[in-house]
């Protein structure tokens, strides 16, 4: 991929579901490296916009690009690694270890039915332990926590090198310690690895505060870059409505909302 | 103990031991991947729909094994396609193949009269009469399943964990669901002649569920399901020639005791 091309691009995207328009002549991009909070209300758009880039939904409209090649002709999806909203929703009983389950996320298109190689493995022990889990490698996923639950499914992601990981809500139910932790690494790996970070979430404070972009959705969409000179306010007000109110303190790291 | 000792040198012993093993191998693994799936009743079905080809060999006069492994392979094609079609939904499809199946054999054994003998030891089983020409076919077919399990075992796990997941890996998910499918249909055929097409569904899915148990890594349970298989199977066997019982039935049997006793050390543990 030539440089300065957008890892992900999207031009005019209108996509329909359940025959309502859930997203609106979208167009933006996301760079290499860059850090983006997903935000909108609930039902604005946002998953429906992940789904959209990953083809689980059609577009109706429009253009999505990814590394520089149209979605429709793009076959290198091993660059790309997506954690869902239900991905921790397994059952208990799962009989799968945490290194099992990391070691899953090695599986690509070119080594289906093959043995893993020595570096596959290599990647899966690296993987444990840059999310902090190698205390826990060999202990069943369902005997863990929540926030290490969260990590061990980032640990699976990155196993094949993903260039560009899709987070839906990872933290929903997770105490603050845990997502503390849990954004820590997420930043580390932003910085250290210049993987390009797509998270939706809620948590308005964690993305003026970490964050390198913003993407705003409520079916129509805007993507800012996140300064001091941003007025975050504002462009929160477009897509949670005018009864939205949202103070920040870049210096602080601090935010509160509050309806009007 | 030496009529026991007496009985490993007979052909036709060695020949259910080894029909037994291999039919309890391909059970073990086939039966985890079913039980995390949550689609054991696809087991029951395609039991039930080997029925009618066993009917229509015996009507023929081909061997009844090739017959429902013939029949159990177009009911995975037909259930696949009521499913992508979205005729039925997959639990509705399996039931409805299961109905034809059955109601086809049914309707075979009306027309031809007699071979009602022959069809009731492929309904429970009849371990003892497996000739060579059925210990190759069940061990081609023990192969073809033990050999895709071991190439794809990885690929199949992370489907059944998490299928969206997998598709977005560049597992080719829809196609390899359908071939689980047809090994659940050449793993029943394999066992039709050691538990019948009635209690197969026993071997598939309560090794498993006793595997489940052990709180295990997904290596140790799929060798723990394969192990609760195999034993199940064998000492099933040898007290069925001691007691002179069914086999069938003492298996299941077997594997219901071993279920109750992983049930209780998972609530003693």
């Amino acid at each position: 991929m030539p440089p300065n091309v957008p890892i992900l691009g999207a031009t005019n995207v209108t996509v329909i579901r359940s025959g309502e328009v859930a997203v609106q002549n979208a167009s933006f991009s996301i760079d290499k490296g860059d850090y983006v909070g997903v935000v909108g209300p609930n039902g604005g758009g946002k998953t429906t916009l992940l789904n959209a880039i990953l083809n689980f939904l059609p577009i109706a409209n429009g253009k999505i690009r990814l590394f520089g090649v149209d979605k429709e002709k793009f076959c290198s999806w091993e660059k790309i690694a997506y954690i869902s909203q239900q991905a921790t929703n397994f059952e208990s009983q799962f009989p799968l270890t945490v290194r099992e389950l990391v070691s899953l996320g090695c599986i690509r298109k070119g080594n289906i039915g093959r043995r893993f190689q020595r570096e596959d493995w290599e990647a899966v022990d690296e993987s444990i332990e840059f999310m902090g889990l190698t205390d826990v490698a060999e202990r069943r996923i369902g005997q863990l926590s929540g926030g290490q639950k969260q990590r061990v499914f980032v640990a699976k992601a990155l196993a094949r090198k993903p260039e560009l990981i899709l987070l839906d809500e990872p933290i929903v139910g997770v105490d603050s310690e845990a997502q503390e932790k849990f954004y820590k690494k997420l930043s580390d790996l932003n910085s250290e690895r210049q993987t390009t970070i797509l998270l939706v979430t809620h948590d308005l404070a964690s993305v003026f505060c970490r964050m390198s972009k913003v993407l705003c959705i409520n079916k129509k969409v805007e993507v800012a870059k996140i300064t001091q000179e941003l007025d975050a306010n504002t462009l929160l007000k477009r897509a949670y409505g005018d009864h939205f109110h949202f103070v920040f303190h870049k210096h602080t790291c601090q935010g509160a909302f509050a309806n009007e | 103990m030496s009529n026991l000792i007496e009985l490993f040198g007979y052909q036709f012993f060695q020949n259910a031991l080894i029909g037994g093993v291999i039919a309890a191998v391909a059970c073990g693994l086939v039966g985890l991947f079913l039980v995390l799936k949550k689609e054991a009743m696809i087991g029951d079905g395609l039991s039930h729909t080997a029925f009618g080809g066993i009917a229509l060999g015996l009507l023929l006069g081909i061997n009844p094994l090739l017959t429902a492994l013939v029949v159990s392979i177009v009911a995975v094609f037909a259930i696949s396609y009521m499913r992508r079609k979205k005729i039925a939904a997959s639990d509705s499809a399996i039931a409805i193949m299961l109905a034809v199946g059955f109601s086809t054999g049914l309707i075979i054994i009306s027309i031809a009269g007699g071979f009602n003998v022959e069809l009731f030891s492929y309904l429970f089983g009849s371990i003892l009469t497996i000739d060579f020409t059925d210990l190759m076919l069940v061990s081609m077919l023990g192969a073809a399943v033990v050999l895709f399990i071991s190439f794809f075992r990885r690929e199949l796990l992370s489907m059944v964990f998490d299928e969206e997941d997998s598709r977005i890996m560049g597992i080719p998910t829809k196609r390899l669901a359908i071939i689980f499918d047809l090994l659940v249909a050449v793993t029943i055929v394999l066992s039709i002649k050691v538990i019948g097409t009635i209690l197969v569904v026993a071997l598939l899915v309560i090794p498993g569920l006793c595997a489940l148990k052990l709180n295990l890594s997904f290596r140790k349970t799929l060798l723990a399901s394969v192990g609760f298989s195999i034993l199940s199977t064998v000492l099933g066997i040898v007290f069925s020639a001691v007691f002179d019982i069914v086999t069938a039935g003492l298996i299941v049997f077997v594997l219901v005791l071993f279920f109750l006793l992983t049930l209780l050390y998972k609530k003693l543990s």
